[in-house]
C-alpha cells in the first residue's frame, strides 16, 4: 500500500489566496476565482504522490559537472 | 500527381528524376496554404519570400548535382516556439507577440544546412501548454478532418498543416505528448525521440527535463528521413546525449518477424476511451502478429500515476520559467496557461523531489519490462479529437494521459494512424515505444505496420 498525503484536508480559498500572495503574484479577483477553482485538482495530484520510496530511487536530475565544465579536449 | 500529399521520400525521388522541382513544389504548397488555411489557422506566419528564396537555392544546387541529404528541397514548418533568427517566434502568446530571435535554434540550423525550405511558423497551444485557448492573439488551429474539431495540442499547427497537405513535414515539440497527441488526432505520424537525441537549444522551454523536438510527417519512412537530419549531439544543450546517430532509413527494413511486443494492459480501455479504440488496437495487434511478431500483455503502473508524476514535475519547472512574467503581467497570460503555471508556485520542494524520485522508479519499471520485450504498444490517444468548444472545462490534470508514461521515462515513442472512428470518421492512433536510443526499433515496427496497412494513405478533403 502506498504511503501518500491524500488524507490531508483541502486548502480553503483563504489559504489559497495566502499561498499565492506569498509567491508574490498579484491576481485580479476574476483571475483569483479562476485559480481557486483550479488549484484543488493540482493539490489532489501532489498529495497522491507516493512517499517513502527506496533510497536507491534518487531524483531523476541530470547533473554532470564534467559536462558543465566543457570538453577537456 | 497531387503535390499536396507527396511524402518526403516521393519528393526526393521526383527531384532525382527531375519530374518536379523545389520551386514548383513550394509554390504549389504556398498556394494551397493561401487557399485553405484561413479556415484551419495552422499558420501563425507564412514565410513566403524566404521559402521561395530557399526553394530557388535548393533547385540550383540539385540541378548542379549537389545533394545535401533527405531534406534538401523539402518544405517544412516549425511550431512557433522554435526560434528563427530574424523571424518572430511568439509561442502563440501575447507575452512574446513581438519577439524576434537573434539566432536559430540548433534544430533549425540543421534543417537549413540540410537544404530544407521553411514555409512558416505554426500554431501551438500557448508556450506549448496553455490550450486550447480562445483568449490569445491568434485563434486555435482546427482539425482538417473536421473543422469543428481541434487538432489536439500542443503541436496543433504542425499536426493540422501536415494532415492538410500544406507540407510533408513539420517540427513539433513533445513534453507530455504534444507531438504524439496532435499526430493521433490528425491521422499523421509523430515521433517523440529519446530525451537528448535531438537538441532543445533555442526552443522555448516547457519542462527542462522532459522537452523533446520531433518530426511530424505522413509516413514512418518520412519520420526516419527527417530524424536523420535533426538528430545528434549538441554540446550546448545540457541534456544532449553524445552517442552515434544510426542510419534510420536503413533501420526500417527487416520487418517484425521474431520481434516481441508488449501490449500494455488497461491503458487504451476503460472509462473515457473511445468505443472504437479497442477494436482498432486489436486489429493492429492482429496485423503485427500476422507479420510475425509475438504480442503479449505487459503490466505497467496506471496512467493516473504517470500523469501525476509528470504533471507535478512540469508544474514546478513551468513556474520557474514563467515566474517573472507571472508576477509582472499575469493579465497577459491566456487563462489556461496562467492556471497551469501558477500551481508550480504552491507545490513544495519536497513534493517536487518526491515526483522526481518517483520518476526514477517508473522509468526503472519500464526498463525492467523491456528486458522481456523489444517494444511497447498501446494507443496514442484514448479519444478522438475534441470539439472546438470554448466553454469546455480545462481537463489538464483530471484526465490521465496515455502519452505521458513515455515522457516520464524519456524513451522514444511514435504515434501512427491505425483506423477511424465509425460514427465521426476521425483518426485513431497506435503508439509504439522502445528503450532509450531505440528509435530504429520503433521505426521498424511502425514501418512494417504501414507497409501492411493503408490508414496513413487517407487524407482529409478540404472544403472550399
Amino acid at each position: 500500500m502506498r504511503n501518500d498525503l491524500s488524507h490531508l484536508p483541502p486548502a480553503t480559498p483563504d489559504e489559497i489566496r495566502a499561498m499565492v500572495a506569498r509567491a508574490g503574484v498579484a491576481l485580479s479577483e476574476e483571475m483569483m476565482q479562476q485559480f481557486i477553482a483550479t488549484w484543488p485538482q493540482f493539490e489532489a495530484m501532489v498529495r497522491r504522490l507516493p512517499r517513502g520510496l527506496d533510497y536507491a530511487d534518487e531524483p531523476a536530475h541530470t547533473f554532470r559537472p564534467a559536462r558543465l565544465a566543457g570538453d577537456p579536449k | 500527381m497531387d503535390i499536396a500529399f507527396l511524402t518526403i521520400a516521393e519528393l526526393n525521388r521526383a527531384y532525382e528524376r527531375r519530374e518536379l522541382s523545389p520551386v514548383e513544389v513550394t509554390r504549389a504548397l504556398l498556394d494551397r496554404v493561401a487557399a485553405h488555411d484561413a479556415k484551419l489557422n495552422s499558420f501563425i506566419r507564412v514565410t513566403e519570400d524566404l521559402a521561395m528564396a530557399e526553394a530557388k537555392e535548393a533547385e540550383r544546387e540539385l540541378m548542379a548535382g549537389t545533394r545535401r541529404g533527405p531534406m534538401h528541397g523539402i518544405p517544412y514548418g516549425l511550431k512557433d516556439i522554435v526560434e528563427t533568427a530574424g523571424i518572430p517566434t511568439t509561442g502563440h502568446s501575447k507575452l512574446r507577440q513581438h519577439h524576434v530571435p537573434k539566432a536559430d535554434a540548433e534544430i533549425v540550423r540543421r534543417l537549413k544546412d540540410g537544404g530544407g525550405i521553411l514555409l512558416g511558423k505554426l500554431a501551438t497551444w500557448e508556450f506549448a501548454l496553455g490550450g486550447p485557448s480562445w483568449d490569445l492573439p491568434w485563434p486555435p488551429a482546427r482539425n482538417p478532418w473536421d473543422r469543428d474539431r481541434l487538432p489536439g495540442g500542443s503541436s496543433s499547427g504542425p499536426g493540422a498543416a501536415v494532415a492538410a497537405g500544406f507540407m510533408p513535414a513539420a517540427i513539433g515539440t513533445d513534453t507530455g505528448g504534444s507531438v504524439r497527441g496532435p499526430a493521433a488526432f490528425c491521422g499523421v505520424a509523430g515521433l517523440k525521440p529519446t530525451y537528448g537525441r535531438v537538441s532543445r537549444r533555442g526552443v522555448f522551454p516547457n519542462t527542462f527535463t522532459m522537452d523533446h523536438c520531433g518530426p511530424m510527417t505522413r509516413s514512418v519512412e518520412d519520420v526516419s528521413l527527417m530524424l536523420q537530419v535533426i538528430a545528434g549531439y549538441d554540446a550546448q544543450d545540457p541534456g544532449s546525449e553524445d552517442c552515434p546517430v544510426p542510419d534510420y532509413r536503413a533501420a526500417l527494413d527487416g520487418g517484425v518477424k521474431g520481434m516481441r511486443l508488449g501490449l500494455v494492459e488497461g491503458w487504451h480501455e476503460g472509462a473515457g476511451a473511445h468505443p472504437d479504440l479497442g477494436r482498432a488496437i486489436e486489429a493492429a495487434v492482429a496485423v503485427l502478429e500476422r507479420l510475425g511478431a509475438t504480442v503479449k500483455p505487459v503490466k505497467l503502473s496506471s496512467l493516473r500515476d504517470y500523469t501525476d508524476c509528470k504533471t507535478t514535475i512540469s508544474s514546478v519547472e513551468l513556474y520557474s520559467i514563467h515566474e517573472p512574467d507571472l508576477r509582472a503581467r499575469p493579465q497577459d497570460f491566456g487563462r489556461i496557461l496562467r492556471n497551469r503555471v501558477l500551481p508550480g508556485a504552491l507545490i513544495r520542494g519536497e513534493d517536487y523531489l518526491a515526483a522526481l524520485r518517483w520518476r526514477t522508479a517508473l522509468a526503472k519499471e519500464q526498463a525492467a519490462a523491456l528486458k522481456q520485450i523489444d517494444a511497447f504498444i498501446t494507443a496514442a490517444a484514448r479519444t478522438i479529437a475534441d470539439k472546438a468548444d470554448p466553454s469546455q472545462p480545462d481537463r489538464h490534470v483530471s484526465t490521465p494521459s496515455i502519452t505521458m508514461p513515455f515522457s516520464v521515462s524519456g524513451v522514444p515513442a511514435l504515434a501512427i494512424p491505425c483506423g477511424f472512428s465509425r460514427a465521426e470518421g476521425m483518426p485513431l492512433s497506435l503508439q509504439i515505444a522502445a528503450g532509450p536510443m531505440q528509435e530504429p526499433v520503433v521505426l521498424r515496427v511502425a514501418h512494417a505496420y504501414q507497409q501492411a496497412t493503408e490508414w496513413h494513405r487517407r487524407h482529409p478533403k478540404l472544403a472550399e
